[in-house]
């Protein structure tokens, strides 16, 4: 493990991908500005070129700018993360000179950082269609309003990035707090960005309250943690919660953080902004919050309930076992049977988020049931490398698919459709190939094979079991009952998936058999970007379902590093 | 040269081969489609005719392919044509494919149903797509049939959906829409129930049998499974404990029987046969209803032979009752698909008491009605497909005197309905036969009262008098001969045309062919089942002795 001072040697080469953000959030802040502005010197007439403001040149005031720079940055940062897998990674702490460890590169944290670049990169090149600029020319007001929020648009989603490469990194549970609200914050104004429309107003409003009162509540929690132990630290809270994590104090402040990060991944009953929030925010942005702004709720739970209030500290399973059992059966539940009501295509991928958020916390509640007693300790570490590893191929592959179906409703928002199941009708016929890869992104979120989905809830349950089974000897004696109960976590979320399929294939129906609706009979708009990154997503949909070896092992290595470190 | 490469084009070709022309076809016009429609329809009988032609060399046997094992005297848990390919090696999934006599009938019958059912809708509409789709269903059925992994298997098995689903949506009746979604739930449901059961004997099983996961430690391989768990079963011993082994064993057969389909799982049968395409319901009642019975003598029956022995009379009951009920609820219908999907409901259920009487015999009639199920059944659906071509309606009676405007029609009805309702020489019969010798043998050795066999016997009289009655009201019935039915609104009566006469003639000549030579097929269903019985069941039940 290297150690480096913040902006000591090797700092910048280390945190290349999140400095490549940084330049491109100064390059969205400086180039959209740059003109033949002048400085005369005081009292001379000497002009120095100053090149900020005056008269901007054509060239770097296209507002066309913006979404390609933020597109290329994102794309550079994903491409720097994945090659700092290549030839095996090197991990890295960042520790001020007074010894606090601040951040940690290691294949855990980069893995997290591709799912976050690449759902970003992909939600920025379909932005660049969604919010569509023209050239400076256009004087229309549709054309005005576009042109000139063009910047703040993806220096926000910069910032995002940002903030998650934080909370992938961050060892300090402060730091990790501000890398969340950084990100936080910055979506909160993604999704009410159509301020034009009453229903952005509205579900910004929403999503803004319900998500600060929830960090607030995180917020209290870890006070009340530094409180009790005078760290944030990870590793010291870890240590802390090994020797009386089971005093009231630690406890109170865990439900708290539970609660914060219970709103990020949408899990009942924190996810009431949810389907509102993604109903009004534009398709790729309402993308960004289900699947990279999930993955940043599911990494702080990991974080917390993993490594902070460890499993093995308590005796057996873990404190938090029930209550987030409970939490994930109702979530799953509750999230597909309010998806079964929905006929706003967004607000049903939002519950189906919601459905999909119960699964991943049935993974967590799984970890917690392992027996942490001495003689089993080896056996423990393999189960719950199962369980995290099924649990990253899962918030990888949600990027494809699930990023992948608000692209497509996204083509269909460029011509106000989108918000109704209506507005599919007869996608077959206008554009097959689109029609064509909403239904695989669909089956693939039902977890219909051969197709990534498939792939993951197939490893999701079978990491339960394999959890349920660990402490049964298999002899001729074993009964039912020996088996854990986490094995109905198991059960319920196959009914749900089959409960699940019925809206899924309704998306599909309404499809192929619909006639389209009046005034969308024609093709859809054009798009570029928007096409290329849902072909994008297709080919890795299909592909991780059909060689899911290799991203397993992808993730197999991220997962070790979480739990090899417990 | 080796040849066990040979069963993977069977699989890819027709899968590679329809996703591509699809992803082909996606791209162009509407009008390019239809011009294009004739060649792709006859590229995929093309396709077809080479697999069948695979398949029969197959069946000939180490003249044609060599290293071809004689398919009757395979032992217990040998492959033809084994092969193995690492595809997910953490987790120890492999590409592992072979087939068994208990596999190989159902290939080589999905292989002779692809080129008569594409024959038999010539003239279906929207070619370009539709008869892509029908050639991957058949990639997809083979790859079920195939598989020796049971990841690959649900794989395949799922896949099938897919394609039965969108020749449902986009070619099916009025209702077409209710019954591919209940089609494609009530089988999804059963199936993710199924996949529970067996990611929970996949963690059951102890670490490090051969072709395990490098990370998992544990195997998908269905031949590996088998032998473990015939290991832990003998001697009485049960496998995964008794409380256990029940449970997994009725979590499977949920998968099984849904798919079979048996009473009360059956509703989703008679909706989508009703709406579905000819080509769909002759694929579907020809092969993908015995994927259900394969699956259970691949696994549960293989797995938790004790657990089936405890459920033998719930088996029973539940063929009994399918069997009665199905053929008692074909006299009430108008309908004629719907009256041919209940008579389906009814025939399976003479499987499922076979495989309940837990008899060589039984189960040898089970696999044998499988197969001639397999080529009678699409002969009915192909003439109800034709009936409702050529007469619009599908009601009985809505044509009357049919002998008399459509010959052809007439007699390939007339043919089809003899064979499904067991005509001596015919194929059917041959397993009814079987499987009433079977159920009497059962009888006799329980003691119990000659009476059990009042009910099955009495359904063949309903099962005569449902064909008969529905013969009388179509074909003969004349009234004025000279008036045409009302749903022509006054066009001549047009009869089958010379695509359908010939697919209608294949099926007929090999219900003809199985029905005068059972032992071309049933020779290599016995010698599956007697070593089945030998190696595994009887060590087993009876406890080593």
């Amino acid at each position: 493990m290297e150690r480096i001072e913040p902006f000591g040697e090797g700092f910048v080469l280390a945190l290349a991908p999140e400095f490549v953000l940084v330049i491109g959030l100064f390059t969205l802040m400086i180039v959209p500005n740059m003109g033949d502005a002048k400085f005369r010197i005081p009292l001379t007439q000497i002009r120095v070129p100053w090149l900020l403001g005056g008269r901007r040149g054509k060239l770097d005031s296209d507002p066309r700018l913006p979404g390609l720079f933020a597109t290329v940055f994102f794309t550079i940062a994903f491409g720097l993360t994945a090659m700092s897998f290549v030839n095996g990674m090197i991990k890295t702490q960042i520790v001020t000179p007074g010894g606090t460890v601040m951040l940690q590169i290691d294949e855990f944290s980069r893995m997290f950082e591709l799912i976050f670049f690449g759902a970003l990169a992909l939600a920025s090149a379909a932005s660049v269609n969604r919010i569509p600029a023209t050239s400076r020319a256009d004087r229309s007001l549709n054309g005005l309003y576009n042109n000139r929020r063009q910047v703040d648009f993806y220096i926000l989603l910069i910032t995002t990035g940002l903030g998650m490469a934080v909370v992938a990194l961050a060892q300090d549970l402060f730091m990790l707090f501000i890398g969340l609200e950084l990100a936080s914050f910055s979506t909160y104004v993604l999704v009410s960005f159509m301020k034009e429309s009453k229903e952005g107003t509205e579900a910004g409003m929403k999503y803004f309250i319900v998500g600060s009162v929830a960090s607030g509540v995180g917020l209290y929690g870890l006070s009340l943690l530094y409180l009790w132990s005078g760290s944030l630290q990870f590793a010291d809270l870890s240590v802390a919660f090994a020797e009386n994590g089971m005093e009231a104090l630690p406890l109170i402040a865990l439900g708290m953080l539970l609660v914060g990060f219970g709103f990020k991944v949408s899990a009942a009953p924190f996810h009431f902004a949810a389907p509102d929030a993604y109903a009004g925010a534009t398709a790729p942005v309402a993308g960004v919050l289900a699947t990279a702004s999930k993955a940043m709720g599911v990494l702080g739970l990991l974080r917390i309930l993993l490594v902070v209030a460890s499993p093995e500290a308590t005796d057996g399973s873990a404190v938090w076992l029930v209550a987030l059992g409970v939490l994930s059966v109702i979530t799953m539940t509750w999230g597909n049977l309010a998806a079964l009501g929905s006929t706003n295509p967004k607000r049903m991928l939002a519950y189906s988020s919601v459905a999909h958020a119960g699964y991943m916390l049935a993974a967590i509640t799984a970890i917690g049931a392992l027996n942490w007693e001495d003689g089993h300790i080896d056996m423990s570490n393999d189960a719950a490398l199962v369980v995290v590893t099924a649990l990253i191929f899962h918030l990888t592959v949600l990027v494809c698919f699930k990023l992948g179906a608000f692209l497509v409703l996204s083509l269909l928002e460029s011509e106000k459709g989108g918000h109704t199941l209506e507005s599919l009708g007869g996608l077959a016929k206008r554009d097959p190939f689109l029609a064509v890869a909403m239904f695989i992104f669909m089956m693939s979120l039902a977890g219909v094979p051969p197709l990534s989905g498939f792939v993951s809830k197939l490893l999701v349950i079978m990491g339960i079991v394999k959890v349920a089974l660990l402490d049964v000897t298999v002899n001729s004696d074993l009964v039912f009952s020996d088996i854990h109960w986490v094995w109905y976590l198991a059960l319920l979320m196959v009914i749900n998936s089959a409960i699940s399929v019925f809206y899924y294939l309704r998306v599909g129906l309404v499809m192929y058999f619909h006639e389209p609706e009046e005034g969308r009979e024609g093709p859809l708009p054009k798009g570029t970007p928007v096409r290329f990154a849902i072909i994008a997503c297709l080919i890795t949909t299909i592909y991780f379902g059909v060689g899911a070896g290799q991203l397993i092992a992808l993730c197999e290595s991220a997962a070790n590093a979480l739990v090899g470190a417990w | 040269m080796t040849t066990d490469w040979i069963s993977i084009p069977l699989v890819a070709l027709p899968l590679v081969s329809s996703i591509a022309i699809l992803a082909f076809v996606a791209y162009a016009s509407p009008a390019a489609r239809d011009r294009m429609g004739p060649s792709i329809r006859m590229a995929t009988l093309l396709f077809s005719l080479l697999m069948l032609a695979l398949t029969t060399a197959m069946f000939l046997g180490n003249e044609f392919i060599e290293g071809t094992k004689d398919w009757a005297s395979l032992s217990f848990g040998s492959f033809n044509y084994e092969f193995r390919y690492v595809w997910i090696e953490s987790l120890g999934i492999h590409w592992s494919v072979g087939m068994d006599a208990l596999s190989f009938p159902m290939v080589w019958l999905t292989t002779f149903l692809l080129p008569v059912t594409i024959v038999a809708t010539w003239n279906e509409k929207n070619a370009a797509v539709y008869f892509p789709l029908v050639l991957m269903m058949g990639g997809a059925l083979i790859g079920v049939f195939v598989a020796l992994d049971l990841f690959m298997f649900y794989v395949f098995w799922e896949l099938t959906l897919i394609p039965m689903f969108f020749l449902i949506l986009k070619w099916g009746g009025y209702d077409r829409k209710y019954a591919s979604q209940k089609f494609f739930i009530y089988t999804f449901t059963a199936s993710v129930i199924m996949l529970l059961g067996l990611v929970t004997v996949y963690f059951l099983q102890p670490e490090n049998l051969s072709y395990a996961g490098a990370w998992t430690g544990r195997t998908f391989d269905i031949p590996t499974l088998t032998a473990h768990a015939q290991a832990a079963n003998a001697g009485g011993a049960w496998f995964l404990g008794e409380s256990l082994q029940k449970i997994l064993f009725v979590m499977l057969m949920i998968g099984f029987l849904v798919k079979l389909p048996s009473v009360p799982f059956h509703t989703w049968l008679p909706d989508a046969h009703v709406q579905a395409p000819t080509g769909g319901s002759m694929l579907l009642a020809g092969v993908m209803l015995k994927m259900g019975a394969y699956g259970m003598f691949r696994l549960p029956l293989a797995f938790f032979p004790h657990a089936a022995e405890h459920f033998q009379f719930a088996l029973l009951a539940l063929g009994m009752i399918s069997l009665v009920w199905g053929a008692v609820v074909c006299l009430g219908q108008t309908n004629l698909k719907k009256m041919v999907a209940y008579s389906s409901v009814s025939h399976m259920g003479v499987i499922l008491i076979g495989i309940a009487t837990m008899q060589p015999l039984g189960w040898a009639a089970a696999l044998f009605m499988m197969f001639a199920h397999g080529i009678i059944s699409p002969m009915l659906f192909a003439v109800c497909g034709a009936f409702k071509h050529h007469y619009h309606s599908m009601e009985i009676g809505a044509m009357r005197g049919m002998a008399k405007h459509s010959p052809w029609l007439a007699t390939s009805m007339m043919f089809g309905w003899m064979a499904s309702l067991g005509l001596p020489l015919l194929a059917g019969f041959v397993a009814e036969l079987m499987m009433f010798l079977a159920l009497w043998h059962f009888i006799a050795a329980e003691g119990w009262s000659v009476l059990w066999m009042v009910g099955p016997a009495f359904v063949l009289a309903i099962t005569a008098a449902y064909y008969l009655w529905s013969m009388q009201r179509t074909i003969f019935e004349g009234g004025d001969e000279t008036q045409p039915p009302e749903s022509l609104k006054g066009q001549p009566v047009p009869d089958i045309g010379d695509a359908e006469k010939l697919a209608m003639v294949i099926m007929a000549a090999f219900t003809i062919l199985f029905g005068v030579m059972p032992w071309i097929a049933l020779d290599m269903m016995n010698g599956w089942t007697v070593a089945f019985f030998e190696t595994l069941l009887i060590p087993i039940l009876t406890g080593g002795a």
